[in-house]
């Protein structure tokens, strides 16, 4: 009621959920998206944290309703918990480590398989900051595999996999906030109009708990700039 | 020692009724009186209750701070006395462990809830911190002692050890113990107080050094070593506690503990009274709050028990990696990150020590995100090696499975808890389910690290001073009291992230008021957090450990089964592409069967491991006091998937076990196998029934039949062991299974077989391999043969259809005659292997037969593309085999039982011309081998043959049903073939014939008839072997029986024999099978009843029993099992 009432656009809220080995970058790529921010030493997530942030589409507004899940292995038998009536999900993994690409393929079988159907998945390829090409605007063009930096899993490996499994693919840096917003604007895009419903909010959360949550989550002024630029719209 | 001996008659007993053993296999469903005793006191698992008795403690008055008239004639408490090993305790909880006590009352310590703490007020003393005990005289007592204990003495200096100087400073800690009991269990109670006593003595210096690294000792110091250094209080010595030590009133605090302590003792020597627990409640001191988090949790002793284990650890580990260590490097900067010290290298540096050095000592555990908050927290107040033993502690027993590789712990504390907010708070639970928001995603993190990271610091090291004395229900009186408080605003939330907030907006407004608006300023004085503190154990003081304990166990199973079936599903998924050859639901049950099989086993061991330990403490008496590895804490149960990575490796034996679950020829067949019958399978499958398991935890195979043991499943052990480590992964077992079952083709299933045999990996099998070959084939087929087989006349393309066409029954006995057709056709195996079989000297080449080297060139690839093989069949195939079908080689196509008789009849009528060729090749001293083409023309020239390898042998896995079905569906004739034909499996002693134990019944009766099946079987191979015998005899009168694969000294003779059809030798043997092959038909005729008969008529005709065989058979047996 009155969140949707200064913004003209319809407002619908998107459960999405971060899955992906442990110290990928999760946590780093979802503080980028919210706070626009970046630190080197992050609290390992226990269990998850939960965490929200607005997108603006031409057409409507999202609101993305973020669950940032633990990486370490034994968390893995949590992760239903959170991935539970997921519409989104992001996958992570680091380019510089082929093991979280193993690990990220499990958790897109995984999805596939256990989450609720039409979920929109997007691997992502994170660190791209520790490659030594220079990241440029269209990373779906960049070829991968130079030789000399860290670089270990080839934008092309990666990149067909991802058509194989008909995944949204991104190579991303949430050191250098190369990419990130772009991720979460194209699962915005990516989501069936129809799974969406409107913000579960409007409906029966009173104001006060919710200017909470966000004052929390995302403050001030910083967020709606930071949201603005990002989501490309 | 009398203690040891009655712990042994309890196990005994317990072994006898099988519902007491259980807390072997389920230790909390039933816990031993000693797990609950150690829970009580926070002891070592070392310790055992050896006594107890009714006393009375009676505290003087201290001459120091109490000389007030209250105090005159001291504090009284009725109570326990407790002695263990190492420790007595005393204790107000009227709670007993002695053998013969109830359940309840050994539980009765989980009651409590404000004020006395689990183990009530009393004391936990080592009995090493006792100085003196005197017998004092007194009127209403039989027995008084007076206890002097080391209070305060332990950290001098020795040469202050002159004790008048201790008795000026007044701190000589003495109490008054009277024990109310018989004259004779006081007696023994004394008796063994003195024994302890005795053994205690040795470790004063151990509890030396222990107390020197407390706290209390620098704070109760004497006058004169006011300079001492002090002993390490955690980080927050140097880089400041957390808080504002004014607002927390830390300096009185301290002054109020001084006394406390001046006045009950310090450290191991100190008294609970009811102040001690308000003292706690309050909050501790910083610079104390170590060392009574250490003395509450109990880690103390653990400390007391092996003090240099930390530094043993880290220097034995020193430099080498690991996963943990991988994991713990990547979180130590991210570990309270805010708090100065661990901005330090100091501090991380200790973080990383106490971390790694756990991981070492419990690798089951390992590092678990969430541990690095919970050490860091500890560091802060107390030292390295004091967290250390804290952390073992937690995770092992405060705890327990919270940081497991599966967090079982964790998940099921949260189901406890949910289920407790459903009781407690049904309305809020009810709009948490319209709502669907789930609790856990805000509780998981609040249990998982202690609320450290959920509140400010100061609040939740408040939490862990309570959650230390009275245990994890502390967690929940917590969180279900910040749920009531924030019910309201709850209950206006609608989705997961609302809230989150509300909870976090709570957190951290915990410093404010509770009541700001209040006019009361008393009560506007009180902080939500005290307010927590009160609603939490006033209001949910009915959450005990108890109630907790009773709803762990009650969600136990589905929780586990929770996490068993996720890790089927990622472990089913994760299998590589040969897992695709088989049915999704073959691998499930492939799945469960093989970690039913490493969970049964590891059951089973650790009773064995028990027993084993319980007779060595017997005999070593009591001298142990070895550090136990802390994997044996709660005996908790083994090999549960759910339960951490016990094992997921599978070796030989739990390979047989594995088998037995699923093939029939894979039971021994011993007389132990009734079992196999009766409580197989059925309820085995994904849940564990531990119940009744124990009762047949000491049959060495558990509750499933006995597994026999043969060279053939030495053999595919080994093909299955691709890395060629001694043991299986389920990636092992799904590969190998997928082989014979996946593919469901005939020649991928003969080239299997062909492999298993071929040693070397050379292409070919010698003649000891077809001996083995053939030997296989029988223990494969003596409990019948399963699968589609023609029933006999066969016009029907075997290729195609046959998989259908199951045996009809129809007038025909089933099973019988299969099974005698089919040691028939194994027997006609061996002759034609042997017929058609390579010599390995193709120099010496006489005959019409295609050089090895030839035929193993063309030999892999089309199998009967040379032309020679095709004109041996023909010639096998004789005049009277209507279709003769080469290039499939689909052979004696006529089989009824009665053509098969004539083809039989006929082949041994052919075989004149080609018998000297086969003799030869029977001689021992003429190597000779086959090629993949000639074993698969030889199989495939007999119709039963093909339809083993075509359908009977890859569908004698159950993978799915197991064999309980599987028996049921053929019983009747599985029974009866399995004892006209079943062949000694070669189990160590199963073929003896021995009388059954009389007075076993029906089961007697039964044994009786296998037996006989297994002396006819017997005789076929003595006969084989005798065959052979007498053709070296014969031929080699100097060669010994058993030096089969001599040297060829005489190669030339014999391929001079082979050629000239002639020979002595060659005659015996063409006799000896031929009338095998008579005996066979007789038996074929024969009724399926009459197996008895049947063998009868072998003994008979063979008619030269040489009674040395049947011995030197058994000797061959175990040659080849160590082969």
């Amino acid at each position: 009621m009155s969140d949707s009432a200064n913004a003209p656009k319809p407002s619908s809220s998107v459960k999405l959920v971060l899955l992906g080995e442990a110290a990928v970058g999760k946590s780093s790529l979802v503080l980028r998206f919210v706070n626009n921010d970046f630190q080197e030493n992050k609290e390992p997530t226990i269990g998850a944290a939960f965490l929200t942030q607005k997108c603006n589409l031409p057409s409507r507004t999202i609101k993305f309703e973020i669950w940032d899940t633990a990486g370490q292995e034994r968390f893995a038998s949590l992760a239903p918990m959170y991935y539970r009536n997921a519409q989104a999900a992001l996958v992570v993994y680091d380019l510089t480590k082929p093991t979280s690409l193993v690990k990220a393929k499990h958790w897109v079988a995984e999805l596939q398989r256990q989450a609720s159907p039409g979920i929109v998945i997007a691997l992502v390829g994170n660190k791209l900051d520790l490659t030594t090409e220079a990241p440029t605007a269209d990373v779906d063009g960049t070829d991968g595999d130079d030789s000399g930096d860290a670089r270990k899993i080839s934008t092309e490996e990666a990149k067909t996999y991802a058509e194989e499994e008909s995944l949204l693919f991104f190579e991303t840096s949430a050191k250098t906030g190369h990419n990130v917003t772009e991720v979460f604007t194209a699962i915005a895009n990516a989501i069936p109009e129809t799974s969406l419903k409107t913000t579960r909010g409007t409906g029966g959360a009173n104001a006060t708990s919710r200017a909470g949550d966000e004052q929390r989550v995302n403050l001030g002024g910083n967020r709606d700039a930071g949201a603005k630029d990002s989501c490309a719209c | 020692m009398f203690s040891n001996l009655t712990s042994f008659v309890q196990k005994a007993q317990q072994f006898i009724d099988p519902t007491q053993g259980l807390n072997l296999s389920n230790s909390d469903r039933n816990p031993s009186k000693a797990t609950l005793f150690q829970g009580q006191f926070r002891l070592p698992i070392s310790q055992h209750p050896v006594y107890e008795i009714n006393a009375e403690l009676t505290i003087p008055p201290s001459n120091i701070t109490h000389g007030d008239r209250d105090h005159e004639r001291g504090w009284h408490y009725a109570g326990k006395l407790h002695l263990s090993e190492a420790y007595m305790c005393f204790s107000t909880t009227p709670s007993s462990f002695s053998q013969s006590a109830s359940t309840s009352t050994s539980q009765a310590f989980t009651g409590q809830t404000h004020g006395g703490g689990p183990s009530g007020n009393g004391f936990t003393f080592p009995l090493c911190a006792i100085r003196r005990v005197e017998r004092l005289n007194s009127q209403n007592f039989q027995f008084a002692l007076a206890f002097t204990t080391w209070n305060g003495l332990l950290f001098d200096e020795p040469k202050d050890k002159d004790g008048k100087k201790d008795k000026k400073d007044g701190r000589e800690q003495r109490i008054i113990i009277h024990l109310a009991g018989t004259r004779q269990a006081c007696e023994r109670f004394c008796d063994g107080l003195k024994r302890g006593l005795k053994a205690g003595v040795g470790s004063v210096g151990k509890l030396r050094g222990i107390v020197a690294e407390n706290y209390s000792e620098y704070l109760l110091r004497t006058d004169e070593k006011k300079n001492a250094t002090a002993p390490d209080a955690g980080l927050g010595m140097i880089f400041r506690y957390p808080g504002d030590a004014k607002k927390l009133r830390d300096r009185s605090k301290m002054r109020l503990w001084a006394e406390y302590l001046r006045d009950n003792g310090r450290n191991v020597t100190l008294i609970r009274q009811p102040t001690f627990h308000k003292l706690i409640r309050v909050g501790l001191p910083n610079r104390l709050r170590g060392e009574i988090w250490e003395l509450t949790s109990g880690s103390i002793f653990l400390r007391l028990e092996n003090p240099a284990q930390y530094k043993q650890t880290l220097d034995k580990f020193e430099g080498q990696e690991s996963l943990a260590i991988d994991e713990i490097e990547k979180d130590l900067n991210r570990s309270l990150p805010e708090y100065p010290g661990y901005q330090s290298d100091e501090g991380i540096g200790r973080l990383r020590r106490v971390l790694t050095a756990y991981s070492w000592t419990n690798a089951e555990v390992g590092y678990c995100q969430a541990m690095n908050i919970v050490v860091a927290a500890l560091l802060i107040y107390m030292s390295e090696a004091q967290a250390f033993y804290l952390l073992s502690t937690l995770c092992e027993r405060l705890v327990p499975g919270y940081y497991s590789t599966t967090m079982y712990g964790t998940l099921l504390d949260q189901k406890v808890f949910e289920s407790l907010v459903e009781k407690t708070m049904p309305i809020l639970w009810e709009h948490l389910v319209k709502s669907d928001v789930q609790l856990s995603v805000v509780s998981l993190p609040w249990f998982l690290s202690l609320y450290i990271n959920s509140m400010p610091l100061v609040f939740a090291f408040r939490v862990l001073d309570v959650f230390f004395v009275e245990g994890p229900k502390v967690l929940f009186q917590v969180g279900l009291a910040i749920l009531r408080i924030n019910g309201e605003e709850l209950l206006d939330a609608t989705d997961d992230g609302t809230f989150i907030s509300v909870l976090k907006l709570y957190f951290s407004r915990l410093d404010e008021s509770a009541h700001p608006k209040s006019e009361n300023p008393k009560l506007r004085a009180v902080t939500r957090f005290q307010e927590l503190m009160v609603v939490a154990f006033k209001e949910f003081s009915g959450i005990t450990h108890s109630s907790i304990t009773e709803l762990r166990l009650k969600n136990k199973d589905t929780v586990l089964s929770n996490i068993e079936n996720f890790a089927k599903r990622t472990a089913i998924r994760n299998l590589g592409p040969d897992s695709k050859l088989l049915a999704a639901d073959e691998l499930a049950s492939l799945y469960d069967r093989f970690y039913n099989v490493l969970y049964d086993r590891q059951q089973r061991d650790m009773i064995i491991q028990e027993e084993r330990k319980r007779r060595a403490k017997l005999i070593r008496s009591r001298a142990s006091d070895l550090f136990p590895n802390a994997s044996t804490e709660n005996e908790v149960e083994k090999g549960r998937v759910a339960l951490g990575p016990s094992t997921s490796l599978m070796d030989y034996d739990a390979f047989r076990e594995f088998l037995a679950s699923l093939a029939k020829w894979a039971i021994s067949d011993s007389p132990g196998q009734s079992r196999f019958d009766s409580s197989f399978d059925s309820d085995r499958t994904p849940r564990y029934q531990s119940a009744r398991r124990a009762a047949d935890a000491f049959s060495p195979w558990g509750t499933g039949p006995e597994p026999a043991e043969h060279d053939f499943l030495r053999r595919m052990f080994k093909n299955w062991d691709v890395d060629g480590n001694g043991a299986l992964t389920l990636q092992n077992v799904v590969t190998g299974l997928a082989k014979i079952k996946g593919k469901r083709d005939i020649m991928g299933t003969i080239n299997y077989f062909f492999e298993l045999y071929d040693d070397d990996d050379d292409g070919r099998v010698d003649r000891e391999g077809i001996l083995r070959i053939s030997e296989s084939l029988l223990f494969l087929s003596r409990r019948g043969l399963e699968g589609s087989l023609s029933p006999g006349a066969s016009n029907l393309n075997l290729s195609g259809e046959s998989t259908t066409a199951r045996e009809s029954g129809g007038s025909l006995p089933p099973g019988a005659l299969t099974n005698e057709r089919f040691l028939g056709s194994v027997s006609a195996f061996i002759r034609r292997c042997f017929e058609y079989a390579d010599p390995d000297r193709p120099g010496h080449e006489e005959t019409e037969k295609t050089p090895s080297t030839e035929q193993q060139e063309g030999g892999s690839g089309e199998a009967f593309a040379i032309g020679d093989d095709d004109e041996d069949e023909e010639d096998l195939l004789g005049p009277d085999s209507p279709t003769a079908s080469p290039s499939k080689a689909k052979l004696p196509s006529s089989l009824s039982p009665g053509d098969d008789q004539v083809a039989d009849r006929n082949a041994s009528h052919r075989r004149a011309s080609k018998s000297e060729a086969a003799n030869a090749a029977l001689d021992p001293a003429h190597p000779l081998h086959i090629t993949l083409p000639t074993f698969r023309m030889v199989v495939l020239a007999d119709e039963l043959l093909e339809q083993f390898f075509e359908s009977s042998f890859p569908s004698s896995f159950h993978v799915i049903e197991g064999i309980q079905a599987a028996s049921a569906s053929a019983s009747s004739s599985g029974l009866t073939t399995f004892q006209s034909l079943g062949f000694g499996a070669r189990a160590p002693a199963p073929i003896q014939p021995g009388p059954p134990e009389a007075g076993r019944g029906l089961r007697g009766m039964l044994d009786g008839i296998v037996t006989d099946g297994m002396r006819v079987a017997t005789e076929v191979r003595r006969r084989m072997e005798e065959a052979q015998k007498e053709l070296e005899k014969n031929a080699l009168p100097g060669q010994r029986p058993d030096e089969e694969e001599d040297d060829d000294e005489d190669i030339g003779v014999v391929v001079g024999v082979r050629g000239n059809a002639a020979g002595n030798s060659a005659d015996v043997d063409r006799r000896s099978v031929k009338s095998s092959d008579r005996d066979l038909l007789s038996g074929a005729d024969a009724e399926a009843g009459s197996y008895k008969e049947s063998g009868q008529s072998l003994i008979d005709v063979d008619s030269k029993p040489l009674p040395a065989r049947p011995m030197e058979m058994n000797e061959r047996g175990v040659v080849e099992f160590e082969g």
